[in-house]
């Protein structure tokens, strides 16, 4: 028997390459959901045009739900980074949850798997070291995409609690960082002179794409439910990342950086710069214990993701 | 670029420079000189970017950029152990009792009476106690909130030991075997002013003694004397610390008519006594979850501290002798 898998958010990182795994496992029938085709669509895909951030998204997703029997669905369609359209990524991340999450109960699909971040926690100077998956998801205010997921995990939590009969799994993956992975973190981290905060040089930690998708593909083939965070072992302060890498930093103390709303971030994020520099200010270092017992250790610890990060950053350079 | 290189590099430049000036000298006197026979080139660029490259080396030592999960970076305990050996031995002198109680062999808690602005008096007991028993057995010392949002000071207590004072924080170091350093007075023990010196005030909601019920592990009562008068505050303002964000602003004899130097401890003479662990009576978490015993339990440290203060201020004849 075929178990069929649908996948939201296919033209994302962790959506295209989720699927491309899942497509090399014998028995598995998978189908791609996106607003539009991908280009290079793994074999063994069956695509279906979803546009989340219709009205009627979710009755056109229960339809395919139903139709094709879909026993998981793995629900990815989450911006990889702020863009300057608060409405719009509102309209996808929060709303688009909304309609799937009632697609699935209309469905009655009986596993449902959401990929979230752990920059829900959000930073904050009363954090502990290690923030477990009960801790409050606090967000911040300025960052309207973390927000969104914010939400969006507060409606899967009520959702779970109205629906028994479906097994949910929110994986909470912290900064993912490695050869091809890219997003606003990443092109952050990979200038030539990174601006920080001067005075602050907080922990950070770091989850390998491989690790990552690893995860997700067991939280996807096999039975996990509850909430994880998916994080590497350790913790790296931000100062010696950057060395590592050997950039040069641009210490600014934090009231000019706050001001300066121009750059680097509102313009592509939409976002005020704390929502993201706030995140390099104070601690938001998650607790993976409980993720690391259910599917294992990953790895690379975040160092060593880091140094496989910026390795392949360093041979792209020589081209 | 290889040590030889470079240090041909630094010859060759003094070289150019030592026929440069000859040439000039010989010019003042007014000999005859060849024009810029002797003229080496040098490469002031090369020379640049070697002076660079050496103080990224220098940069680069001090951090070993292997963190524990806390944030503590042995290699910079390692570089400030002479400036905290200096503090530790000349500076405040401080004279150690009953360090013996201290077991070398699992991780305690530590309750101390607070004082001083920034966490000296932590970091002070915890290098003692590492002195001692080793690096393994270094304390962590927890550290009041609003210090956390400091600049600078919070990247440097967590390098050096300090951890956020949670009770989550808490209950994993001590699970993981890290003996830690509490102070149940909080911010109320940090910001008395120096009339209210070394009367202790209260000891939080029982949160120390239910952790060590809990963790199963002993309670050392400590005393700490001298770090009252590092920063003795005079009074406490509050309208511009608000503005600033912090919860008042202290004025000490020295700060803020100082400036920054004006944080710099005075040299006290300092008195550190360890009590004898108090017994575990084996029916923790039992014990932990009666709230009543919790409360008297603690009251009963609370006097056992201020009963050892009392003592190491008998021990030591004035503020800096």
């Amino acid at each position: 028997m075929a178990k069929s898998i649908a996948i939201t958010g296919l033209r994302t990182f962790l959506g295209r390459r989720l699927a491309e795994r899942l497509a090399l496992l014998p028995g598995l029938r998978l189908i791609g959901l996106d607003r539009l085709r991908p280009h290079g669509l793994a074999s063994g895909v069956a695509f279906r045009e979803i546009d989340l951030t219709r009205p009627d998204a979710g009755s056109a997703l229960a339809d395919v739900f139903h139709k094709e029997d879909v026993e998981v669905v793995v629900h990815l369609a989450f911006r990889r980074e702020p863009s300057p359209d608060l409405e719009g990524d509102h309209e996808l991340e929060t709303i688009g949850s909304l309609h799937l999450l009632h697609a699935c109960a209309g469905a009655g699909v009986p596993r449902l798997v959401v990929g979230s971040s752990t920059m829900v926690y959000g930073p904050h100077p009363d954090n502990p070291n290690f923030l477990t998956e009960e801790h409050p998801l606090r967000g911040h205010p300025h960052a309207h995409c973390v927000q969104n997921r914010v939400e969006m995990e507060r409606m899967v939590a009520d959702w779970t609690a109205r629906h028994p009969g479906t097994s949910v799994t929110v994986l909470r993956p912290c900064w993912i960082v490695g050869p091809t992975y890219r997003d606003a973190v990443t092109r952050y981290l990979a200038r030539r002179v990174v601006p920080t905060l001067l005075g602050y040089d907080p922990l950070l930690q770091l989850v390998h794409e491989d690790d990552c998708l690893d995860v997700f593909e067991r939280a996807a083939t096999e039975h996990h439910s509850g909430v994880f965070n998916v994080v590497a072992e350790g913790v790296v302060p931000l100062s010696t990342l950057l060395r590592r890498a050997g950039k040069r930093t641009l210490p600014v103390p934090p009231p000019v950086l706050y001001r300066l709303r121009a750059y680097p971030s509102q313009a592509q994020t939409g976002d005020r710069p704390e929502g993201f520099y706030d995140y390099l200010r104070y601690l938001w270092v998650a607790d993976g214990q409980r993720g690391w017992e259910e599917f294992g250790r990953p790895l690379y610890s975040t160092r060593e993701a880091w140094m496989s990060a910026i390795s392949a950053e360093r041979m792209r350079s020589y081209r | 670029m290889s040590g030889a290189e470079s240090g041909d590099l630094w010859t060759e430049a003094l070289g150019g420079l030592r026929a440069e000036l000859r040439r000039r000298l010989a010019q003042v006197r007014g000999e005859e000189v060849e024009p810029a026979a002797v003229e080496a080139g040098v490469d002031w660029l090369a020379l640049l970017e070697d002076v660079r490259r050496r103080f990224g080396q220098l940069g680069m030592r001090e951090r070993s950029g292997e963190v524990d999960d806390f944030g503590l970076d042995p290699e910079t305990i390692r570089s400030a152990r002479l400036l905290l050996d200096f503090l530790i031995k000349r500076w405040w002198r401080i004279e150690v009792l009953g360090l013996e109680h201290v077991p070398d062999d699992r991780a305690v808690l530590f309750v101390a009476n607070h004082s001083g602005l920034l966490p000296w008096d932590g970091l002070a007991l915890a290098e003692i106690v590492a002195a001692r028993h080793g690096e393994r057995q270094r304390p962590r010392f927890l550290i009041a909130d609003w210090l956390i949002t400091l600049p600078f000071v919070q990247p440097a207590l967590a390098r050096l030991g300090g951890v956020r004072a949670c009770r989550e924080n808490a209950e994993r170091l001590l699970g993981a075997g890290h003996s830690v350093v509490a102070f149940p007075e909080g911010v109320k023990g940090a910001a008395k002013t120096f009339r209210d010196r070394y009367r202790l005030q209260r000891f939080g909601r029982g949160g120390a003694v239910r952790l060590a019920l809990e963790a199963g592990v002993p309670v050392v009562p400590v005393a700490i004397v001298g770090a009252e008068e590092t920063h003795p505050i005079l009074f406490k303002v509050e309208t511009p610390a608000r503005a600033l964000g912090l919860p008042f602003l202290p004025v000490t004899p020295t700060f803020p008519w100082l400036g920054p130097l004006g944080a710099l401890p005075l040299p006290s003479k300092w008195v550190i006594s360890f009590g004898e662990p108090l017994a575990s009576t084996g029916r923790e978490t039992e014990a932990a979850a009666d709230d009543l015993l919790v409360a008297r339990l603690t009251e009963e440290l609370r006097g056992e501290v201020q009963r050892l203060v009392r003592e190491a201020l008998r021990v030591r004849q004035g503020v800096f002798t």
